[in-house]
């Protein structure tokens, strides 16, 4: 047959490499600043500059900006190759690229800002979740405009983990961006309290599965058998890793709400799935691993085997540790400590950063037609990047571990041994240790940055490479008896579809239940809206960025109730857009900060907010003294409220322009208290709704219980 | 339409029953999975399998 000519991209290849290596130095220096500022709080610049306002800014660039440019590169690199033919348009590559990289620069502009919508790994506002909809949306016109003009008749493994991506990616992002704008830039989520909660972890747990691990997963299946000239080691358990990890995967959100006021069964479905996920996880991870058979004295002398397959480990690692996480019992004690941080980074520096730097260093010298400038600074960058790892996980697992026990233990005379504080403290060198890995894994980064600048420089970018192959014919002939696995790897559209199926039966069975059923959230009537300047001062609370370090929600533990007060009630948050129950306790849990042993007076919480080592001291909270300065911007009550009541929050009709006088009027009594208590600062700013809206915090509840015992 | 499900659903108080379906759902899908693949055919898996290589880098990796 007449073979065809045609050329693979590898511009866009190119763009997209610079992409991953640019912005993986950005989020990870910011990585690095965000650590350090746990250690010395003085760094806490300015408000833009707030732990607060830059950790999700650390988070979505490692995820969306280093990952994200990563997987596109891989994508764009394997997907032409494995389909015999240049992607489907070049215009489109190219919004595909420069759209991603706007998206990057507006998150970068706006999360220091303070524009978040408050949910992890999804705080990015709504006209940038319009813009990640669109760029998907040309990202995968162009795959599948690839795939369907493609030149090899089957579609390999690789593509799969690509399609599923495209399309889980979509439902997710989607789902979890359901949003009712209430200015062009601010919105409120549809979902609330419980429910958000659902939704939330639906989508972050799926983000790390299809957003850090299904693309990785498809390169690894493109790129290590190329790295190692030898094919994988067993399609059909690649077949079954595949479907039997995208089926899993999607039920395993709720393992991140244990022990909270999720309905039960939720919680058993997550951990079920969960612990199943490790079989699928391993067959995976063992399937790369034995690609290597035979090949393996070639790890020691090949630094792109190494670097992969210290990657293939991690995610062992990574996918051994989750599903244990994911029991109950081990819940109880990692939940909310920097154990699950140490866990994260397993899966973003071991797993992610290390096979992005195995297939830069394997492509970049394929595209440019010259070898790489120096083997041996490439070696330096594998074992810096090795011990950085351990240097970074080592301690904060240490540290989770001790500081969940401190936080449970007792004294014999039946009192908590330690206060929060003294775990604060604690955990300082701990802090310091995980950055010293931080500088380490950075530096090997940089190393790489130069070693990469030089390889470029000595070779030339073949913009348009050259390639050969015969045309698909386009009358296939059916046998009969044909395999059912075989008639879809031909038919990707038939493909997505199946994959689509699969990921929703997980969503709708886990979610629909939870938004339908009323006894999944119980009402309690002595929950009311909160007032219009307590929600004026929440959303000061989610503008800062304040759920990154501090968890409003408390598990039924005697440690956690004799610490906080009573548990947390699914019915406490039904009027919560969004939720914020937090995932980590750097700071204490706030859920009943304005009741019980914990409440404090209006002057304690302003003394706290403009220095909080004057009234904690060796806190590590930054400093809001801004707050004291800035006018609260009450133009935008009246819409908030207006947004509310669509939501279903039941403020009375026409309150909405009533609000500003109830905000007045309430801002007012907190600065009456203030005065008492000899601080002198007018009721319009800042910090006296955020007062406010503390003071609030968990007071429903106890109202109840006053009711009851009055009667 | 949707009006009669969630009558339906908010009245349904037996939610334990979902993680028992799912997990139903999954054993079927699994086995279905496994037999299918057992049933492949070998030369057909390596065909698969070589996707990746080109024609002169498959000979240099099978000597």
């Amino acid at each position: 047959m007449q073979l065809e000519k045609f050329y693979y991209d590898n511009r866009i290849v190119k763009n997209f490499a610079y992409a991953t290596i640019l912005w993986g130095a950005v989020g990870m220096l910011a990585g690095l600043w965000v650590s350090l500022q746990l250690v010395f709080p003085q760094l806490n610049i300015t408000q833009y500059g707030s732990f607060g306002r830059l950790r999700p800014l650390h988070t979505n660039a490692v995820i969306f900006a280093f990952v994200g440019n990563g997987i596109f590169m891989g994508v764009y690199y394997s997907l032409q190759r494995l389909c015999k033919a240049r992607m489907f348009s070049d215009k489109l590559s190219n919004i595909h690229f420069w759209g991603w990289q706007l998206i990057i620069v507006a998150a970068a502009i706006t999360l220091p800002l303070g524009l978040t919508q408050g949910a992890e790994y999804a705080e990015l506002i709504w006209p940038i979740d319009l813009a990640i909809t669109i760029i998907w949306v040309v990202f995968g016109w162009n795959m599948f405009g690839t795939i369907i003009k493609r030149r090899e008749k089957h579609l390999y493994v690789a593509i799969w983990f690509y399609i599923a991506t495209f399309v889980t990616v979509a439902v997710l992002h989607i789902v979890r961006s359901g949003e009712l704008p209430y200015t062009w830039l601010k919105s409120y989520t549809w979902y609330s309290g419980v429910q958000d909660a659902l939704v939330q972890w639906w989508y972050g747990h799926n983000a790390v599965a299809f957003f850090l691990t299904t693309p990785y997963l498809g390169l690894m299946y493109y790129f290590l058998p190329k790295a190692a000239n030898r094919p994988v080691y067993s399609y059909k358990l690649s077949i079954i890793h595949f479907w039997s990890l995208i089926f899993l995967y999607i039920w395993a959100g709720p393992h991140h709400l244990l022990y909270t006021a999720l309905p039960n069964w939720a919680q058993s479905l997550g951990v079920v799935f969960s612990v199943m996920l490790i079989f699928p996880s391993w067959g995976g991870m063992i399937n790369g691993l034995l690609t290597l058979r035979g090949a393996w004295d070639r790890v020691r002398d090949d630094v792109i085997l190494k670097f992969m397959v210290v990657a293939v480990t991690a995610y062992g690692m990574a996918t051994f540790e989750g599903p244990m996480l994911s029991l109950k019992s081990v819940s109880a004690i990692s939940h909310y400590t920097d154990w699950i941080v140490a866990h994260v980074h397993v899966g973003a520096l071991g797993w992610n950063g290390m096979l992005t730097f195995g297939v830069l260093y394997w492509l970049i010298p394929r595209i440019f037609k010259t070898d790489l400038y120096s083997k041996k600074l490439a070696n330096n960058h594998f074992w810096l990047g090795t011990l950085g790892i351990l240097f970074w996980a080592v301690p904060m697992y240490w540290a989770g571990f001790t500081q969940s026990s401190m936080w449970k233990q007792f004294t014999e005379a039946g009192q908590l041994k330690y206060t929060f504080l003294e775990t604060v403290t604690y955990m300082k060198p701990f802090y310091a240790m995980r950055s010293v890995g931080g500088i380490l894994y950075l530096t090997g980064v940089l190393i790489m940055v130069y070693n990469i600048y030089k390889t470029v420089k000595q070779g030339k970018l073949v913009a348009n490479e050259e390639a050969e192959a015969a045309p698909l014919v386009k009358e296939y002939v059916k046998h009969s008896g044909e395999h059912w696995h075989r008639v879809i790897e031909r038919k990707p559209v038939q493909f997505m579809i199946l994959s689509l199926i699969v990921i929703l039966i997980g969503g709708i069975i886990e979610l629909v239940p939870t938004f339908l059923i009323k006894s999944n959230v119980p009402t309690i009537s002595s929950v009311k809206p909160y007032t219009p300047l307590e929600l004026q001062g929440r959303d000061i609370y989610v503008r800062e960025g304040c759920y990154v370090c501090h968890s409003q929600m408390i598990r039924p533990f005697r440690s956690e109730t004799e610490r906080y007060g009573e548990y947390s009630k699914a019915g406490e948050f039904v009027y919560d857009h969004p939720f914020q129950w937090g995932s980590k306790r750097t700071g204490p849990d706030l859920a009943r900060e304005g009741t019980g042993n914990l409440k404090k007076s209006d002057g304690w919480h302003f003394r706290h907010l403009r220095e909080p080592s004057s009234m904690s001291e060796g806190s590590v909270m930054p400093s809001y003294a801004f707050m004291i300065d800035q006018v609260l911007d009450t133009s935008t009550t009246v819409a908030k409220i207006k947004a509310m009541q669509t939501l279903g929050v039941p403020y009375a009709k026409g309150f909405e322009y009533q609000a500003n006088s109830d905000l007045s009027a309430q801002a007012n009594s907190v600065r009456i208290n203030l005065k008492i208590e000899g601080i002198q600062v007018p009721a319009n700013r800042e910090v006296i709704a955020l007062i406010a809206y503390l003071q609030r915090l968990g007071t429903d509840i106890s109202k109840n219980k006053t009711a009851t015992s009055n009667k | 339409m949707y009006k009669f499900i969630k009558q339906y659903a908010e009245t349904m108080n037996n939610a334990n029953i979902y993680p028992m379906i799912s997990l139903f759902i999954f054993f079927i899908f699994f086995v279905v999975l496994l037999v299918m693949v057992k049933k492949m055919r070998k030369e057909r898996v390596e065909e698969l399998s070589n996707i990746p290589f080109e024609k002169e880098e498959l000979t240099k990796s099978t000597l």
